[in-house]
Parts: C-alpha cells; sequence; structure tokens
C-alpha cells in the first residue's frame, strides 16, 4: 500500500527555515554587536575631538588658567538629538576651572586620567553618561600644570545611530533571505524535473510491457531506476516462467484427454457391448488420471507462482499428521491397504510451516504409497525427533524404485518407470516445491528387504520464534 | 430418503441422480441458486449436496441463509475449490462435509450414507449400523433384534464406535471415552476391542484397525 508521507518540497522547505533562522540569530547578534560598536566609536572620537578644542583655548594668566569654552566645541558634543552636553576643566590640584553642571568626577578617575586618556560612562540624575577625559600638559609662560579636560554627552545620539544601522543589516537580511527562498523554490523545480520525467514515462508504458527502462536520470535517481529494472525484469521472468508452465500444463492435459476421446471415438464405431465395456474402463482411468494431474498442476502452479511465505505459521506436525493421515485412512482409496501411523511423539512437534502445502505434501506421499503399492501393503508413517530437526517418514513395503531412477523421482513427469498406475507423474515435482518452500531437505530411499521409505526434514521452531 | 441436488453442471447432475436414486432415494435437481431456495423453504428434505459456483451465486449464500433460519438440514458441499480456506469457510457455515470435485462415486455414496444415518439416528435418537442398534435413551443394545447384554466399558465402546458412523473412531477419543484422562497402557483399549469383536462375529459388522489410528465399526463387504 502507498502512504503518503509529507512531501520533499516541504521537507526541503522545513530544514531550509531551520538552516535559515539558526543562521539568521547568529547574524542578527552580530550585526545589533556591530551597529552598536559602529556608534561607539563615531561619537567616541567626537568626544576626544571636542576635548581637543577646549584644550586648545586653555589661556595662562598669571599663573592660573583661563579658560573660555569654544562653541565649536559645544557644537561638537551636541548632537542633533537634544542631548545634554557636560564639559568640565580642571586643574592639576582637582579644582574646577569651568564646568557646566555639578556631575562630579569620581577621585579614582581623575588618577586615572593622570596616567591615560579615559573613557566611563556614569549614571547621573536618572540618565546615562558617556564621559571622556584627558590630561593636557597646558604649557603656560611660567608654570607648567596639567589640567584635565572632561567631556560627555547624554547616550541618546548613539543608540540613535546604532538602531539605524542595525534596522538597514536587517532589512538586508530579510532580502537576502526572500530572494533565496526564491531561488530555492526555482532550484527545487528544476532538480525535481527527472523524477517527473521517469513518472510520466511510467504511466505512458503498457500494461504488459515488461522491458528495461528507458530513461535519462541523475546519479540519485539511478538506484531507483535500477530496482524497477530489476523489477521489470522479475516480473517477465515470472511471467515467461508461467506462460512455459502453463503451455507445458496444457501439453501433459492433452496427453490423457487425446487417449480419453480416442478411446471413446472407438468404441462407439463398435457394436460390441463387451468392447464397450473395456473402453468404459479405459474412460474411466484416463478420467480419473486427467483430474489427478489438473489438481497437482493446480498446486504446482500455485506453489511456483504464488510467493512470499505469509502463510508461514507455528504448528503442531504431529496433530497435522495424525488428522491428514485420519482422513486419508478413512478414503474409500485406502480401503485395499493397511495405512496406519507409528507411535507420534507425546510432546507436540513444533514446526514453522503453511498448513496448506504441508497438507498438500503428505497427500501426496500417501497418494502415491497408496498408487504405487499393491493391495494389501502396509503403509506407515511417523515422526522422529532430534534435537534440532523434525523427520517426517512414509514407509511402505511395496516393490520400491530401481536404484537408477531414485535420483530423477523428483522431475516433473517421472514416474519411476511405471506406466501400470494412474499416476501423473507430479506428485514429487509438488512435495519437492513444498520442501523447498520450507528449507527442508527431502530423500528417497528404499528400504530392505523391500519398500520404499521417503523422508523429510523439517527444523523444530524453537518457542520464541513466532 | 429426499434429496436436494444443486449443481449446475448437468453431467455431474446426472451422474449423481443415476448414482442416488438405485439406493432408495428420491434426487430432486436444481441448476440454480434460486430456484434450490425456493424448493428449501417447502422443507422435506433429508440431505442437500450443494454446488458452490453456481450461475446465479455462491452456494455457500444458501446455505448461509438454510442456518439462518435454522434449517439443520445436513449439508455436503462439492466443489472444485478445494483450498483449504474454502473448506475451513463451508465448515465454519455449518455445512456437514465438504468433497472436493473431481470426485468417485463411491466416495460420495460412502459419505452421503453416513450423512444420512447421522441425520437419521438425531431424529430418532437410535445409533444404528446393519443389524446392530444401540436406543441412546435406554442405552440399550439389540442385534438382529435380540438384546446384547454388554459390560460398562463394552458398551462406552461401541457406542463410541457407532457415533462415528462408519468413520474411524480416533484411539484418543475411545480411550478417554472408556478410561477417563487417566495413563492407559498401550494396549488396554486393544483388550476391549477384541472382546467386542468376538461378539460380533458372524453379524456382518466388523471392526476393523487402524493402525496409530483408532476403529472403524464397518459393514463387512460381500
Amino acid at each position: 500500500m502507498i502512504e503518503v508521507d509529507g512531501s520533499l518540497k516541504r521537507r526541503l522547505a522545513i530544514w531550509l527555515l531551520v538552516t535559515v533562522s539558526g543562521l539568521g540569530t547568529l547574524l542578527m547578534i552580530e550585526a545589533y554587536l556591530g551597529a552598536q560598536r559602529a556608534a561607539q566609536r563615531a561619537y567616541d572620537s567626537q568626544l576626544e575631538a571636542a576635548a581637543l578644542t577646549i584644550a586648545e583655548s586653555v589661556q595662562w594668566q598669571e599663573g592660573e588658567p583661563v579658560l573660555e569654552i569654544p562653541a565649536a566645541a559645544l557644537q561638537i558634543l551636541a548632537t542633533r538629538h537634544q542631548e545634554r552636553v557636560f564639559y568640565a576643566v580642571l586643574d592639576a590640584d582637582g579644582r574646577r576651572i569651568s564646568a557646566n553642571l555639578v556631575l562630579d568626577i569620581a577621585e579614582d578617575d581623575q588618577r586615572h586620567v593622570a596616567r591615560e586618556p579615559f573613557w566611563r560612562d556614569v549614571t547621573w540624575r536618572g540618565e546615562d553618561w558617556r564621559l571622556y577625559g584627558r590630561e593636557y600638559d597646558s604649557a603656560g609662560w611660567e608654570t607648567q600644570d596639567p589640567v584635565q579636560i572632561w567631556v560627555g554627552h547624554t547616550m541618546a545620539g548613539r543608540r540613535a545611530l546604532a538602531g539605524e544601522l542595525f534596522e538597514r543589516a536587517v532589512t538586508r537580511f530579510l532580502a537576502m533571505v526572500l530572494l533565496a527562498g526564491l531561488l530555492m523554490l526555482l532550484a527545487m523545480r528544476v532538480a525535481l524535473t527527472p523524477m517527473r520525467r521517469l513518472r510520466q514515462l511510467l504511466r505512458r508504458r503498457d500494461a504488459d510491457d515488461m522491458g528495461p527502462l528507458d530513461a535519462r536520470v541523475p546519479e540519485e535517481l539511478r538506484e531507483l531506476a535500477e530496482t524497477l529494472d530489476t523489477l521489470f525484469s522479475r516480473q517477465r521472468d515470472s511471467r515467461d516462467a508461467l506462460l512455459r508452465f502453463t503451455a507445458d500444463a496444457s501439453h501433459q492435459l492433452k496427453t490423457p484427454l487425446a487417449g480419453l476421446q480416442s478411446t471413446s471415438e472407438l468404441a462407439l464405431a463398435q457394436d460390441d457391448p463387451e468392447t464397450w465395456r473395456s473402453a468404459l474402463v479405459d474412460v474411466n482411468e484416463g478420467a480419473a488420471r486427467t483430474s489427478r494431474l489438473a489438481s497437482q498442476l493446480l498446486s504446482l502452479a500455485r506453489l511456483r507462482h504464488v510467493g512470499g511465505d505469509g502463510d508461514m505459521a507455528r504448528l503442531d506436525l504431529a496433530a497435522m499428521l495424525r488428522e491428514v493421515t485420519l482422513e486419508w485412512a478413512g478414503r474409500d482409496a485406502a480401503r485395499e491397504h493397511d495405512l496406519g501411523l507409528a507411535e507420534l511423539p507425546a510432546a507436540p512437534v513444533a514446526i514453522l510451516g503453511a498448513s496448506w502445502a504441508l497438507r498438500e505434501l503428505l497427500g501426496n506421499l500417501i497418494d502415491n504409497a497408496l498408487s504405487y503399492t499393491p493391495a494389501g501393503s502396509e503403509i506407515t508413517l511417523g515422526i522422529e525427533i532430534d534435537t534440532r530437526v523434525a523427520t517426517l517418514y512414509i514407509e511402505d513395503d511395496g516393490p520400491g524404485v530401481p536404484a537408477d531412477l531414485l535420483e530423477r523421482l523428483h522431475h516433473p513427469f517421472e514416474r519411476g518407470g511405471r506406466q501400470d498406475t494412474q499416476g501423473s507423474g507430479l506428485g514429487l515435482a509438488v512435495v519437492d516445491s513444498i520442501a523447498k518452500r520450507h528449507g527442508a531437505a527431502w530423500q528417497v530411499s528404499n528400504r530392505e528387504p523391500r519398500g520404499l521409505r521417503v523422508t523429510l526434514r523439517l527444523t523444530l521452531s524453537s518457542p520464541e520464534e513466532r | 430418503m429426499r434429496l436436494l441436488v444443486v449443481e449446475d453442471d448437468l453431467l455431474i447432475a446426472r451422474s449423481l441422480d443415476n448414482a442416488l436414486t438405485p439406493l432408495g432415494n428420491i434426487v430432486e435437481a436444481f441448476t440454480h441458486c434460486a430456484e434450490a431456495g425456493a424448493a428449501l423453504h417447502q422443507g422435506g428434505f433429508d440431505l442437500v449436496l450443494l454446488d458452490l459456483g453456481l450461475p446465479d451465486g455462491d452456494g455457500l449464500t444458501l446455505l448461509e441463509a438454510m442456518r439462518e433460519r435454522g434449517d439443520t438440514t445436513p449439508v455436503l458441499i462439492l466443489t472444485a475449490r478445494d483450498g483449504v480456506e474454502d473448506r475451513v469457510r463451508g465448515l465454519d457455515l455449518g455445512a456437514d462435509d465438504y468433497l472436493a470435485k473431481p470426485f468417485s462415486i463411491a466416495e460420495l455414496e460412502a459419505r452421503v450414507r453416513a450423512l444420512l444415518r447421522r441425520s437419521q439416528q438425531r431424529s430418532d435418537n437410535q445409533l444404528r449400523l446393519g443389524p446392530l442398534c444401540f436406543d441412546l435413551a435406554s442405552g440399550r443394545v439389540t442385534l438382529d433384534e435380540t438384546p446384547l447384554e454388554l459390560p460398562r466399558r463394552e458398551l462406552l465402546l461401541l457406542e463410541g464406535l457407532l457415533s462415528q458412523t462408519g468413520d474411524i473412531a480416533p484411539r484418543e477419543m475411545l480411550e478417554s471415552r472408556l478410561f477417563g484422562f487417566g495413563e492407559v497402557g498401550s494396549n488396554a483399549l486393544e483388550v476391549y476391542v477384541s472382546r467386542l469383536r468376538k461378539r460380533l462375529q458372524g453379524s456382518g459388522l466388523r471392526i476393523r484397525t487402524f493402525r496409530g489410528l483408532g476403529y472403524r465399526l464397518e459393514e463387512e463387504r460381500a
């Protein structure tokens, strides 16, 4: 049965989505951090520039630094985002020479700035500030004291810039994903074309076309195409075998039917009741033989052409043997024979087998024994148990089979040199097919001093098997 | 006995008629399910011989309808389908026996005799074979109308054999009938069989041994 399990396209799309969203998250994080860094760098250099501008305008009057904050410096600090700016100029003792806000600079920071330029993020009056401090050696005429210049502003400008940069990165990414998705769809269509082509090819085939495929397929589909080819060739073989078998069977059926026809025709041309009688006897025997042949041909066909072992099950060989033998012993055909059962093992003999096939096999063996031995012969069936193997046997005290014919008995239409019975010569061919199906070895041997023994070795099934 | 034959092959229907009428039966033959169904509705048949593949339907449907109606007339299925599944299905639906085509007339006669005997026994509550009669209600046995006094186990044995009406009575069945489920010696049953054999000597009946299988009470063939 064909069960549709999702679609290839959807599966590809899901994988793509998972990959893109995974990678996308990483990219977004990277873009965010990158935007932050870029904004920081841009505004930090502005702070540096502002500090430098202020430093350049420090004047010395009577040993004291005097400062007029240049407008340019404030312009540099103030961005278009209505930011609040801060500056402070401290002398060497940490006193404020000039400042626009009372934002205090920690003493630690002042000491730090003395060593190197210093960036500092602080929170003052509920707002985040970024400060830059730097010490300049301001060379006056008499003194040479350093001054510390601190500048700073609130963060709105930085945030806005970072946001803008990030937004642009996201837009670029989304556009790319969209484009990639469209291209992917297109690629899928193109990539699946060979499958569509193969499907069309298969659809166009005639129902009885078993020839090999004639298709151009990519590497990935080669296995599928080859499997299909093998399947076709198996079907072809099986159909050929079936045709051959049907032809054989029809030929085999024609022979006894021809006999029936000619016998009855000859008898009808005569007026002698005695001739009629003997012809009728022949016709009766011929009809029996023909019908047996037909049913054996049917079992053979079923065995050879109905494949699979779905009908295999655990069964009790002893119970089956008892049942089949009981049925045959009660038949009219067994009236003149002593058909019996040897003592069977007390415990069930569990094997894995197809019930109908094994019954057919037993039936054929018993039928053979009844047909090929004279009236009054003793026929015994039984089972011998080994550790792993159950040996089913049937033996009689009839005339046996010439040693040189033993090997050929399992060939269809081989009758062990006996033309005096109603046998079709198919019985042991049926047995052979069933034994093969069960992986069982079977053997025919002559008994001493007389008679025939057929054995079939079946593997015992252990309880853990089904 | 009145027999109903449902068979669409005229040659087979005619040979059934030719074979069964001389045995003292009235044979009525139909070729279609519908006609046969109508005849069965009127009732009065002792046995139905039923073919499965009929022109207007499956014989099994006919059988199913009969059994649903509560019609217990014995049914012998005759068919060319000899698969085990068909056989099991037929018997499941309430067929009494099953004969695969092609069959020999002798085989057919034997089966028909057994089925008729069995339905006869059901109706008059007696097991009969030839001159032997076993009254199930009183447990009395008569041979040629003269009472036959039997010890308990021989009586049980005879009942067991007769209950199979001409079929082989399996040894295990007879053993559990005679001795219960206890352990029995291998030839304990044989002892009682040989005693019963002596009593039946000269009556036209004999008990045939089937090695390892069981025993059959049968009429000696002339």
